[in-house]
């Protein structure tokens, strides 16, 4: 990276703390960075959720205060980290963006000493995070135009346009489509990474003019199942199964071929509040708050114990319960780690050609 | 006139100073270091430049930019100008009216105007409704998610801006050049497309630069009512930066609007020149 780069992303920081200054003036400024902590999610309803279950909860134990900053966003990050002035202390970090952010040193290193990690299935502890939440990418339907039991049940039938006719939705991203692609060429689950591109792209093109609307937000799916404009899309299964659950809306999901994704804890580098960062991570992947996290948003705990707290009723729901997890492919994070990036500018040049 | 303001500019010229600190402080110190990033990240040079310019795909995101922003201009143009004609040069309470109908849309919220704009055009939309209701179609029509409706959107949030320029136009002509043109023999149509059309032709310059303009950094509206193939610049903008983590290349993209934007503005100076456009209410 160039000095100038630097230089400009120094003087955003700059402003960054202009504003920390104007937001704490009027506190003794070191004990208020003790007593605080920042952390930046996803914001919606999981924000929501995270308020009740974590935030609260941890702020009631240990005096802490947290301060939220929603959504997660890398540029973002990035220029925190670069410019040495960094005001998230934990953020929730996407699957396929926790190795580039490795790469690019955005991290702190966490003391895994002063982490309590017993508990927790160790594939999801590395030594910059701890993955706390299971969510699925699903094939989702409007129940208006199909009743459970009709709906197209895999990738190739939805993109079966002859036998499925629909207004289709799907999100404007390389990652999950080109899996859904190559699955719906009949790809099984083992031979899907590495992806071949090619043919992922090739596959796609079939149903190219056949999507109605690409999103990039899961609020646009969400409004438009809602309202009943379309009739097929992907969909995180947390959205969808509270829009059928709590806003009763006339949608459902398949969970067959769906793809399972991990979020994590991570602290970035140069955080203020590192020692409450890691409280923090201590605190919310005990089992009883994971449960409680899964009861109100249907994401799969990694704590083992978390299970054994949950109703049958809410396991059915979760991407990681046994009967799910066998029917779903596992997203991996180590294929996008080198071909994110490369994958998603060729599909924003696909999708405007 | 001119001698005038320069002599008042002399004396008074220390009252920009708090405009003139905010403009290169918020804007003009941004804008250098984002020139500085498009030439040099990833690598120092043109290259992004370069590629912006020779990528099938960004050309076709300009001309679609182009094509939107012109086809905007172009119907807010023909549904503004007669709206226009009658806010200044008719009296009464329908005029009052009127009044209302163009400026209460213009204090809401854009975000909440492009939602409307979903409701009403989907597939069980009231237009759909009346249109499968009338028996005009079996199904129901694909208005969402078109050119046409980012057209519509668009035209909606812009509409007030336009009319409003060519009524600060209007309102200067002396319409007494009129009543001249038809004790002169003008039949009053003749008299209109004669006398009025061209008098109010810096308003129409003004009224489309500031719609046209506009229109091509436009990001919500065609997000939201677009489909596929409607991508605008600053979407693609956003997307270099905030997706792609492509600072340099978001950068050099937002500088060519950026330059493209001041050469349609110099064009319009050749054509009608600065005074006249911004000039066009002054003897109001």
């Amino acid at each position: 990276m160039s000095v100038s780069r630097r230089t400009f992303l120094r003087s955003i920081g700059a402003g960054a703390a202009a504003v920390t200054a104007a937001r704490e003036f009027g506190f003794p400024a070191r004990a208020h960075a003790q007593k605080t902590l920042v952390v930046c999610g996803w914001g919606g309803t999981t924000t929501v959720a995270q308020r009740e279950v974590y935030f609260r909860p941890f702020e009631k134990e240990t005096g802490i205060k947290i301060i939220e900053a929603t959504p997660t966003n890398y540029p973002k990050l990035k220029a925190m980290v670069d410019s040495g002035n960094v005001e998230w202390d934990v953020v929730d970090t996407a699957d396929r963006m926790i190795f580039s952010g490795v790469r690019e040193n955005l991290f702190e290193k966490l003391d895994l000493r002063a982490l309590d990690v017993k508990k927790i299935d160790p594939r999801y502890v590395i030594d910059v995070g701890v993955g706390h939440k299971a969510w699925s990418t699903l094939l989702s339907y409007s129940t208006r135009k199909y009743t459970s039991g009709n709906n197209p049940k895999t990738w190739a039938e939805f993109y079966d346009v002859q036998k499925f006719p629909a207004v289709r939705c799907m999100r404007a991203a390389a990652f999950d489509n080109l899996e859904i692609a190559l699955m719906a060429d009949g790809v099984p689950f083992d031979k899907i990474y590495p992806i071949d591109v090619d043919r992922a792209f090739k596959v796609m093109s079939r149903i190219k003019s056949h999507v109605k609307v690409w999103w990039s937000v899961d609020a646009q799916p969400v409004q438009l199942l809602t309202d009943g404009e379309i009739d097929l899309t992907t969909l995180s299964a947390a959205r969808i199964i509270a829009l059928r659950d709590k806003e009763g809306a006339k949608a459902d999901c398949e969970w067959n071929q769906g793809i399972v994704h991990m979020d994590w804890w991570t602290v970035p580098r140069g955080a203020k509040n590192k020692e409450g960062a890691l409280q923090f991570i201590n605190y919310v992947m005990q089992a009883k708050p994971q449960a409680a996290m899964s009861n109100q948003v249907p994401f799969g705990p990694t704590n083992r114990d978390a299970l054994a707290l949950l109703e049958p009723t809410v396991l059915k729901n979760l991407p990681t319960s046994p009967d799910n997890l066998k029917r779903q492919l596992v997203s991996d994070r180590n294929w996008y780690a080198e071909n994110l990036t490369k994958a998603e500018e060729r599909m924003k040049a696909w999708l405007l050609s | 006139m001119a001698p005038q303001l320069r002599r008042g500019g002399g004396r008074f010229g220390w009252l920009l100073l708090p405009f003139l600190a905010l403009f290169a402080l918020l804007f003009m110190v941004p804008l250098v270091q984002l020139a500085i990033v498009s030439v040099t990240d990833p690598v120092p040079g043109l290259s992004n430049y370069t590629r912006a310019l020779t990528t099938p795909v960004y050309w076709k995101v300009f001309t679609t930019t182009f094509n939107v922003a012109a086809g905007v201009t172009l119907v807010a143009l023909v549904l503004g100008y007669p709206t226009a004609y009658v806010l200044a040069t008719m009296r009464g309470r329908w005029v009052a009216v009127l009044w209302a109908l163009v400026l209460i849309p213009f204090w809401t919220s854009l975000l909440v105007r492009t939602y409307a704009w979903m409701v009403i055009l989907g597939r069980r939309g009231i237009v759909n409704q009346v249109v499968q209701g009338l028996g005009l179609s079996d199904g129901p029509l694909d208005l969402l998610f078109t050119r046409f409706s980012v057209t519509v959107g668009m035209v909606y949030i812009l509409l007030p801006f336009m009319i409003l320029c060519l009524y600060a136009g209007m309102r200067g002509i002396d319409t007494s050049l009129l009543l001249a043109a038809e004790n002169l023999g003008a039949t009053p149509g003749r008299a209109f497309l004669r006398i009025f059309v061209p008098l109010s032709l810096p308003g129409v310059v003004s009224g489309g630069l500031i719609v046209f303009i506009s229109a091509l950094g436009y990001y919500i509206t065609p997000a939201l009512l677009g489909g596929r193939t409607d991508m605008m610049v600053a979407l693609l903008i956003d997307e270099q930066i905030s997706q792609l983590f492509n600072w340099g290349m978001g950068a050099s993209l937002a500088f060519i609007l950026l330059f493209v934007t001041l050469g349609v503005f110099l064009v319009a100076n050749r054509v009608v020149g600065f005074d006249r456009i911004l000039g066009a209410g002054r003897e109001a």
